[in-house]
């Protein structure tokens, strides 16, 4: 029987290399933030492992998560991913359609164990009518998959938190899977789309370590979520110059500039992107550009694409130039400056007592 | 004899779709096509800045 193969031996009958699996496995712990070395335990783990049953929701949604990881063009990734995964369900691509694909969708519920992805938004207002699936409701549908599965996984920024279906004013009362259950372990790969590589790495580190990866605050992976966009940035040193992209296709612009006064969210957003990258590592969005639009922090959209984003505590302005750098200085400018630096300094080295203070205590 | 089916959801598509049918003697005599999800983005990009709405639509 199918499912009762290893991967191991999934990957012989397909013609997968070892060699090509060991490299997955690599990437994979890179993707993780994990040692190198841990890349064998990946290996060892996924060579043994039964294929987990996984139920791929769609509710409101525009299929991008999908195409995200169904394009991964890293050699094999996507491959991989379906050889690790037994996908019983899932729209975009399943054979059966109707009542057959129903079918499939409530076997694996009686079964149990399974893992959920969701793609989507599920509309909550007039008794959730806004997305049928099978003449059912996305909320009656959610509610019994999660029921009985062993973790949700949301993919996208409206699984997350609801997305853009959400903006104001919400017409159909759009919420996110963590404002809809509870009691079940829910990791939120946010983005719009999220990078296939999250996506695998997350089912990887949930098949090698029986857990979901460190979250946040906020039920994000950590290892994609954990670093700030802005820091990590090739970009970052002219942003520290001073030197910006005033207007599309100025000299700065040519010459890959900041793009922070062009809207940039890179200070405000924290996703893995600048080390990742994009289309088999080749680019990202700022990479290309454009400014990012920080589409792994919940109400992104709410945020205006093309206004730059307040950063002030980002930016000592002792040790930074000005964004706006002041051409000439009156004395009277000079002096309440030189009187705020001498209140700030009194107030620092009063911290600083107490605090030695303290010790002594 | 008239027959009616329900083809719901179909797949391989992007979307959620639903295919009612009525047949007769085997062959389709009427069909009706309904797309069931609706989120409303006409709605939402009223009053948005112009220079985001390529942003939002591309995401439908």
């Amino acid at each position: 029987m199918e499912r009762s193969m290893t991967l191991a031996e999934e990957l012989a009958v397909r013609g997968i290399s070892r060699r090509e699996f060991l490299k997955f496995c690599t990437i994979m712990a890179g993707v993780l933030a994990l040692p190198v070395d841990r890349a064998e335990k990946i290996a060892r783990a996924l060579e043994s492992v039964r294929r987990p049953p996984v139920v791929w929701m769609h509710f409101q949604e525009c299929t991008g998560c999908t195409e995200s990881l169904l394009r991964a063009n890293r050699p094999s990734v996507a491959e991989l991913v379906l050889d690790i995964l037994s996908l019983n369900y899932l729209e975009t691509i399943m054979a059966p359609a109707g009542h057959a694909a129903e079918k499939s969708l409530h076997d694996t519920i009686k079964e149990g164990g399974y893992i959920t992805i969701v793609e989507g938004s599920i509309p909550t207002a007039d008794d959730g009518i806004y997305c049928c699936i099978a003449g059912r409701t996305a909320l009656d549908i959610l509610k019994e998959v999660a029921a009985n599965t062993a973790a949700i996984i949301t993919v996208g920024a409206c699984a997350f938190y609801g997305g853009w279906p959400s903006t104001p004013p919400n017409p159909t009362g759009a919420k996110g899977v963590k404002d809809i259950i509870s009691g079940v372990p829910i990791v939120n790969l946010s983005g719009c789309p999220p990078n296939a590589d999250n996506i695998t790495a997350t089912v990887v580190h949930y098949l090698t370590f029986k857990e979901l990866p460190a979250l946040d605050d906020l039920g994000r992976p950590l290892f994609a979520h954990g670093r700030r966009i802005h820091d990590n940035c090739e970009r970052r040193g002219h942003f520290d110059a001073g030197e910006f992209v005033e207007a599309w296709g100025d000299e700065g612009h040519r010459k890959g500039w900041c793009l922070y006064k062009m809207g940039c969210k890179g200070p405000v957003a924290f996703m893995n992107c600048p080390s990742i990258r994009w289309n088999e590592g080749t680019s990202w969005p700022v990479g290309a550009g454009h400014g990012c639009i920080a589409c792994g922090a919940p109400n992104f959209w709410e945020m205006p694409a093309y206004e730059p984003v307040p950063i002030h505590v980002l930016t000592p302005p002792t040790t930074y130039p000005e964004v706006e750098p002041v051409k000439e200085m009156s004395p009277i400018t000079a002096g309440v400056i030189g009187a705020a630096v001498g209140v700030a300094a009194g107030v620092a080295g009063a911290v600083a007592v107490s605090q030695i203070a303290k010790k002594e205590e | 004899m008239a027959q009616k089916i329900v083809i719901d959801p179909v797949t391989r598509i992007e979307g959620h779709l639903r295919i009612e049918a009525r047949i007769e003697d085997g062959r389709v005599a009427e069909a009706w096509a309904s797309g069931t999800m609706f989120r409303g983005l006409e709605i939402i990009l009223k009053g948005r800045d112009p220079r985001e709405a390529w942003l939002m639509a591309q995401r439908i």
